[in-house]
């Protein structure tokens, strides 16, 4: 053949193995295995004394095709370990820019809320210690008095709400950061409740809670502001002069904290999606913001705790917030240091 | 309680809100203190150092400087009472004031009348001197430092070493607030400052035995998230 001319048979192989080797760039080891042994085939058919046929008979040239296929073999298994290692470079690349792009949008988000809350509370600090510094300011006349008031609500009204959308913006965007600690709840309840006496004031409260309640681990601040908007979940729900009963119990591991109401209770279609953002049952009185249970469930989460609701069946609904006791909780008569 | 004399209190506060300067000037004039004003954390520090003042006011977020640093810089050379402006949910931040030298805070937005009751709990605590007032009064309590005796409403209470050496703390710092590591460091030593629990069963017995009424004012504020304060009532 014209080809014997450039080189002899046995060479021939190389160029075989040359496009064996060439195959390994690109593709994997089940096919190289499949080309190794048709151009094996083809080299023995065609080059291989005696031409032909499939049989080899020279002792060298069956030592050949054996050298053929280990060459062929650490060839395609080299290109695999290349191909493996190149692909994992890539992946943790990948890895890396997602952590760091992650990064940068948690403070990019972190930065935008504490920007905003502090553009919102300028304004919010200054319209609130008005009435009171116009009160200081000298005798105002029962037109001026009625007005301060009238600031002085609104200013608290629009205080809470901020500090509403603010919450809420930090649970979604997940910069929700618990202190966890000892609390003692009788204490947070009793803070809760004193710090929204003004707007219980409608409604007959008990706090059952003794003084033997456990300490609970939690965040204290979050506790209480969930607390609080349970509280005022339940008075702005239920008819003035009802009572709202705050209780605490332990069970089963765990310390659930529950509201009760003796309000019309909760509709069928809103049990589930009570604790959703922005949700508000057809029901609610207008002029809220439909947070104050999603932030509820966001701060009562983020502590390693879940929340309920329920109706009761005597009439009302009960709201339960339940938090795994932690090891460690010493009892209050137990004698410390 | 403003100091005798012609010299009125000064004040220095640093906030770089105009709006808020505004206000404090307007409030703290009104009570007959005498105010001046700085925008940034450099101008309030050279402000401080040009001029002898009572009581600073110090907004923690202010541009050009932690508020950590303006602290330790001011403490580095002045003893006079700091109050610090935070905002709520800043915890964090009231904790680290507090440890870098301030003597309270107030969260905006706040009662202008809070901040003067703040103000004068911490000037009285600069004024004192170890003679002066040695039984402490608020309200329904009354403790004889110097006897060791704590009365309520008249009546004597028994408390135990370390329900009094807790108590002592707070009457010691009256008006002020107390982080709890504070309070676990002095009360119970440096390797009790992350107990809590301590602090709280200790609080809560105080309570009981102290703020038995349970429909008048509390004698023990908690700070959610900071500690606590004993409150001195003016009455």
């Amino acid at each position: 053949m014209w080809l014997e001319r450039w080189s002899g048979y046995q060479a021939i192989s190389l160029f075989y193995l040359l496009s064996v080797v060439l195959l390994a760039l690109f593709v994997d080891r089940g096919p190289i295995l499949f080309g190794t042994v048709l151009t094996a085939m083809g080299w023995s058919y065609l080059f291989a004394p005696p031409r032909w046929s499939f049989e080899i008979s020279g002792f060298y040239d069956r030592e050949m095709v054996a050298m053929y296929f280990f060459v062929a073999l650490i060839v395609s298994q080299l290109t695999a370990a290349l191909r493996a290692a190149r692909t994992k470079e890539r992946e943790r690349q990948e890895a890396v820019m997602r952590a760091r792009l992650l990064n940068e949008s948690e403070r990019l988000g972190r930065t935008l809320l504490n920007s905003v809350s502090h553009e919102m509370r300028t304004p919010l600090t200054t319209i609130s210690a008005a009435p009171e510094t116009l009160r200081s300011s000298g005798p105002l006349t029962s037109i001026q008095q009625e007005v301060a008031s009238e600031i002085q609500f609104a200013a608290a009204r629009l205080n809470r709400l901020v500090e509403s959308l603010l919450s809420a913006a930090r649970i979604e965007s997940g910069l929700l950061r618990p202190k966890l600690d000892w609390c003692d709840l009788a204490d947070v309840v009793k803070v809760s409740l004193r710090n929204r006496a003004e707007i219980l004031k409608g409604h007959k409260l008990e706090n059952r809670l003794s003084a033997a309640t456990p300490l609970v681990w939690a965040d204290y601040v979050l506790l209480e502001q969930a607390i609080g908007n349970l509280l005022l979940n339940a008075a702005t729900h239920t008819p003035r002069g009802s009572k709202v009963i705050v209780d605490a119990r332990v069970s089963d591991g765990a310390v659930t904290v529950e509201i009760f109401d003796n309000g019309p209770g909760i509709g069928a279609e809103d049990v589930d999606r009570i604790f959703d953002m922005f949700y508000r049952s057809a029901s609610a009185r207008p002029g809220g913001t439909g947070l104050g249970l999603h932030i509820v469930r966001g701060f009562v989460e983020a502590q390693g705790g879940t929340v309920f609701a329920e109706n009761v069946p005597k009439g009302g609904a009960r709201f339960s917030i339940v938090l795994p006791i932690r090891e460690g909780a010493p009892a209050l008569e137990e004698q410390a240091a | 309680m403003r100091s005798e004399g012609q010299n009125r209190i000064s004040v220095l506060a640093i906030d770089d809100e105009v709006q808020i300067q505004r206000l404090l000037t307007l409030a703290l004039e009104t009570e007959g203190y005498r105010v001046a004003t700085a925008g940034t954390a450099a101008d309030g520090l050279a402000a401080a150092a040009l001029h002898r003042h009572d009581l600073f006011i110090v907004d923690l977020g202010l541009p050009d400087m932690t508020g950590e640093t303006v602290l330790r810089r001011l403490r580095e050379w002045t003893q006079a009472p700091i109050i610090v402006l935070t905002v709520h949910s800043g915890e964090e931040q009231k904790i680290e004031a507090l440890d870098s030298g301030a003597d309270d805070y107030i969260t905006k937005p706040f009662s202008t009348g809070e901040l003067l009751a703040r103000m004068r709990a911490a000037l009285r605590r600069a004024n004192k001197t170890p003679s002066d007032e040695p039984v402490f009064r608020s309200g329904t309590l009354e403790v004889d430092l110097a006897a060791r005796q704590v009365r309520y409403k008249g009546e004597l209470v028994k408390l135990t070493a370390t329900e009094y050496d807790l108590l002592r703390l707070f009457v010691q710092h009256a008006g002020k607030v107390l982080t709890h590591r504070h309070i676990l460091r002095e009360v119970w030593g440096v390797a009790h400052e992350n107990n809590t629990q301590y602090l709280r069963v200790y609080m809560q017995r105080l309570r009981e035995k102290l703020e038995v009424d349970p429909t008048g004012d509390s004698l023990f504020l908690t700070e959610p998230g900071v500690g606590y304060r004993l409150v001195q009532s003016d009455k």
